[in-house]
Order: structure tokens, then C-alpha cells, then sequence
């Protein structure tokens, strides 16, 4: 037991350790050799910056964080219902399927103009980029887990002369939980992407409208300050989902949860 | 499809079969399965009495496990019908119980919530069943785990969780599918004696598929010795020793004559 915590502690320990040494090493050489605030700013302006303006930050990124949930959530919906129709449609599994897959390699991202001609520059855009581009890998992760079931399993269960629907909820559905949760990680990395971008296109609010406005202005303290904003946030939802997924998937041993680096 | 057909017989809580030999049971009457145009089983027909235990005994892949899922109404034979309390096999059935080469538990489920499966699945009252699931638990010695997932016990013990699951809705027949071939050898010795134990105190007709040739001589009233490509009965020995049998009754010469019996069997099919 304390030997798990005290691994746990390491796993945590190890990665601010470096952060730390990074940003110092970053400070040093900024001031050492002198390198002008436009180019880069030391990391003690940039935390100076959003003390300062967080009252302007957080007007931009409380809109972003809005449009990336809900885009994400939009997309783990839309995803398990399309992966259900995968599972259940011979038609849709055989035709649309490797449609999706196949489109994995678009990239998402250079869709954003058009979605601007469509839907205007308003949050309509961000939100169906931001939905548009978590989509695919929550739609393709819930389909893999409820199709991986153990043929073995599936014969119990009809052996006990379970129905479709039983065996859905009470067997496909629990099976893919771990997918779901490996798919929204991706996804809500991915939402944020999209409503950024969407944001450097046209907008006129959100953390991405900030970053390209500070850039304009070579406040690049400023930009700096909303780019770590916004990966803060990323990462705060990402923990988010991790929290929920261990507390959800508890039949799974936790050795990954912390990380490989445990070993 | 499944349920309307399978259910017809099932008639409830029923009182145990008359104990020891009763009529047959389970009847399979020129079962043929060809997957194509591979023909796995040529022609089987054999009885299974009330209460016996009877073992398909053959090499792998001699299509012994096919005919324990067509008995499970998995699979629909080619050709010959099965039929359990007269009653032709169509799906599966609710007086069945299957126990599968490996124990197939629901990981996010309790070794208790694994046993009750069935009940949820039969849409059984949960709560009538509970008692004698951990009844069941407390017979295969397992009781006390009755709150750990899988993932916490050992391969014996998920095994041992796997028979009270196809024992909990109270099946007259129980089907087991090599239950055992994944286990090591001290353990294998362990669940014959244990399982020896539990089929005495509930009397099910079991069918048990094994290519062991000592773990069916141990365990069986009755062993059905099957060749390979295509499956055909080519002997059928009753095996008399007095139970319960310990293990040390493998050691006897009379166990070993009915082991070498069985031996000579199986290779006089190999050599033709």
C-alpha cells in the first residue's frame, strides 16, 4: 500500500520536477542573453501578464472552454449512437464504416473556411468544427468496444437465453466503457483544436481570437499568457475524463492510469 | 427466435430428479454437422440417463465440443435431432447449464453478480436466488470471495465461479466444455475431486468433454470414447468404481486397467 503511493508520487513528482527545471533554464537563458520580450518573454512576464490581464483572458476563455464541451459532448453522443448503428446495421457497418475510417485522413482542420461560408463567422462554426473533428475517433473507439466482446461471452450469454437488448446493456455496453473513455480523451483534445482554429479563422471572441490578436499587437507576453490559459484548461478536462473513466472502469487495474512511466 | 421456443419445458423451481439412474434424459438420435463441405460428426446417437455422469473422451478437434453446443442449442445439427426430456432442441434452453474452457466472468461484475447472471438474464426473481447462489458459493469453497471481481482470483477459483453461475437457475442438465484443460495439474486434480463433490450433493445429468483420459475415468459414470475426422463413438465403457472417489484411486489397478482401456481406444483409432 504505501509502496503504491509512494510510486504514485513518484509518477506525480517526476514530470513537475523537469517542468520546473525547464522554465528555469528558460528564465536563465532569456535573461543571460538578453533576448528581447517580442521574441521571448521569460516565463516570470508571462505568469506577470495573466496576473494582470486575467480578468481579459478569462472573458475569452470561458467562450472556447463553452464551445469545446459542448462540441465534445455533442461528439460522444452523436459517436456511441452512429457506433451502435455499426454494431446493429449490416448496411451502415459495411457501407459507412470504412467511409468513416477512410476520412480519418482528412484533415479535419482545412475544413474550417468552408464551415465559415456556410455557417457565418459566429460560435455555430467553432462548435461544428470542434464537434466535427471529435467525431471520428469517439465514433470508431465506441465501435471497437462494443464489437470486441469474447465470443465465449456472447455464447454464455445466449446459453442463458439472454435477448439483444441484455445483451447490449448488460455486456456490450460495460465492455466498451474502456473504449469510450480511451475515444473522449482524444476527442476533447481534438474539440479544443477545432474551436481554436475556427477562432484564428474568423471570430471575433475566444482564447484563439486573443492569441491571434496578441499576435498582431507583438504582445507576445499576452499571447504566451493565453496559450497557457487554454493548456491548463485542455489539461483540466482531460483530468476531468481520467477521473470519471477510473472511478467508472473500476474492474481495470489502475497501472495505467498513472502513467507507463511506473513501471 | 430463441426464448418462445426454448422455454416450452421449463416448469420452474422443479424437485430434484429421482437420484441415481432415472430414463434417459437427453437423446441424440443420428446427429450429423457438416460445416460445408468438411463433415465434422458422422452419425452419433446416444443416450444420456437422468442424474449420469457421462464423458465424451477424444483427441482435439474431433468435434466432441461441437456436439456439446449443438446439445446447448448454440449450434442446429445438419442432419438427426437431439432432444432433452423429449423435447426436440431447437435453441437454448433453460434446464441447461454450461460451463465453458475458460471461465468467460463479466470483469466489471462480482464473483456473486457473476453468478446471478443467469437469474437477470432468465428474468428470475433476484432476490429468491441469492440464498442459493451463495449456497452454490459456499459448496465450491468460495464463499468468501464473494465480494472480488475476476481479476482478484485464481484461474481454479474463476473456474469453480463459472460452475455455480451454469448451476444457479437449478438445470437438470449440466454441459461442460473441457472445463479444466486451462488449469495446471495440481489444480486439475483439485476441481475433479471438488466437482465430483458438488454434481453428488445435486445429482445433474452432466456431460463432460475432456481429452484427459484419467480426468474421465476419475470423474464419470459412463465414457463415450469418440475418434477424430469425422466424429464417431468407437467405444463405450461404464466405469464402476464405488464414490465418492479420491484421488488416490488413480493409483489403483483396477482404475489403471480402465485407463488402458481407454488408451488402446483412442490409438487403435489412430492407427486405422
Amino acid at each position: 500500500m504505501r509502496n503504491s503511493i509512494a510510486k504514485r508520487a513518484a509518477a506525480i513528482g517526476w514530470p513537475i520536477l523537469v517542468t520546473v527545471l525547464i522554465l528555469l533554464a528558460w528564465e536563465i537563458s532569456v535573461r543571460a542573453l538578453g533576448i528581447r520580450s517580442i521574441i521571448l518573454p521569460p516565463p516570470s512576464a508571462v505568469f506577470a501578464a495573466m496576473a494582470e490581464r486575467h480578468d481579459l483572458l478569462l472573458t475569452h476563455l470561458w467562450p472556447s472552454l463553452y464551445l469545446t464541451v459542448l462540441g465534445f459532448a455533442l461528439s460522444v453522443v452523436g459517436g456511441i449512437f452512429v457506433a451502435v448503428l455499426i454494431t446493429y446495421s449490416e448496411i451502415v457497418r459495411k457501407g459507412f464504416y470504412p467511409v468513416i475510417v477512410v476520412s480519418q485522413v482528412i484533415p479535419k482542420i482545412s475544413i474550417a473556411p468552408l464551415f465559415i461560408v456556410w455557417f457565418g463567422t459566429g460560435t455555430l462554426s467553432s462548435l461544428l468544427l470542434a464537434f466535427l473533428v471529435a467525431f471520428f475517433p469517439m465514433t470508431i473507439n465506441a465501435a471497437m468496444g462494443f464489437e470486441s466482446i469474447d465470443e465465449d461471452i456472447h455464447r454464455m450469454a445466449r446459453t442463458f437465453m439472454g435477448s439483444r437488448w441484455q445483451i447490449f446493456w448488460k455486456i456490450r455496453m460495460p465492455n466498451a466503457l474502456p473504449y469510450i473513455f480511451g475515444g473522449m480523451k482524444i476527442s476533447i483534445t481534438l474539440a479544443i483544436i477545432g474551436v481554436i482554429v475556427s477562432e484564428f479563422v474568423a471570430s471575433q471572441e475566444g482564447i484563439g481570437y486573443l492569441i491571434k490578436l496578441a499576435g498582431g499587437l507583438l504582445d507576445t507576453p499576452l499571447m504566451l499568457a493565453a496559450i497557457t490559459a487554454l493548456s491548463v484548461s485542455g489539461l483540466a478536462l482531460y483530468a476531468i475524463i481520467a477521473g470519471v473513466e477510473s472511478w467508472a472502469v473500476y474492474w481495470q487495474p489502475p497501472s495505467d492510469a498513472v502513467g507507463a512511466g511506473g513501471g | 427466435m430463441r426464448a418462445d421456443s426454448a422455454v416450452q419445458q421449463s416448469d420452474g423451481m422443479r424437485p430434484a430428479a429421482g437420484r441415481g439412474r432415472g430414463g434417459a434424459i437427453v437423446r441424440i438420435a443420428g446427429v450429423k454437422k457438416a460445416f460445408g463441405e468438411v463433415e465434422a460428426i458422422r452419425q452419433l446417437s446416444f443416450e444420456v440417463a437422468d442424474g449420469e455422469f457421462l464423458s465424451l473422451l477424444g483427441p482435439s478437434g474431433c468435434g466432441k465440443s461441437t456436439l456439446l453446443m449443438m446439445i446447448a442449442g448454440l449450434i442446429d445439427p445438419t442432419a438427426g435431432e437431439i432432444r432433452i426430456k423429449d423435447a426436440k432442441v431447437a435453441g437454448p434452453r433453460r434446464e441447461v447449464g454450461v460451463v465453458f474452457q475458460s471461465p468467460v466472468l463479466l470483469p466489471w461484475r462480482t464473483v456473486l453478480q457473476n453468478v446471478l447472471f443467469p437469474i437477470e438474464l432468465l428474468k428470475l426473481p433476484r432476490r429468491q436466488y441469492e440464498p442459493r447462489a451463495m449456497d452454490l458459493l459456499r459448496m465450491a469453497k468460495i464463499d468468501e470471495f464473494s465480494g472480488l471481481l475476476p481479476r482478484q482470483l485464481s484461474g481454479g477459483m474463476r473456474q469453480r465461479v463459472a460452475i455455480c453461475r451454469a448451476l444457479v437457475h437449478d438445470p437438470s442438465i449440466l454441459l461442460m466444455d473441457e472445463p479444466f484443460s486451462a488449469l495446471d495439474a495440481i489444480t486439475r486434480d483439485e476441481m475433479a475431486v471438488e466437482l465430483q463433490r458438488i454434481w453428488q450433493a445435486n445429482r445433474k445429468t452432466v456431460i463432460f468433454v475432456t481429452h484427459s483420459i484419467r480426468e474421465a475415468a476419475f470423474l464419470s459414470d459412463r465414457v463415450l470414447v469418440m475418434a477424430r475426422r469425422p466424429a464417431t463413438i468407437i467405444d463405450e465403457l461404464p466405469i464402476d468404481l464405488p464414490r465418492p472417489r479420491a484421488i488416490a484411486v488413480t493409483e489403483d489397478e483396477v482404475f489403471n486397467r480402465l485407463v488402458r482401456h481407454l488408451r488402446n481406444a483412442i490409438e487403435a483409432s489412430h492407427a486405422e
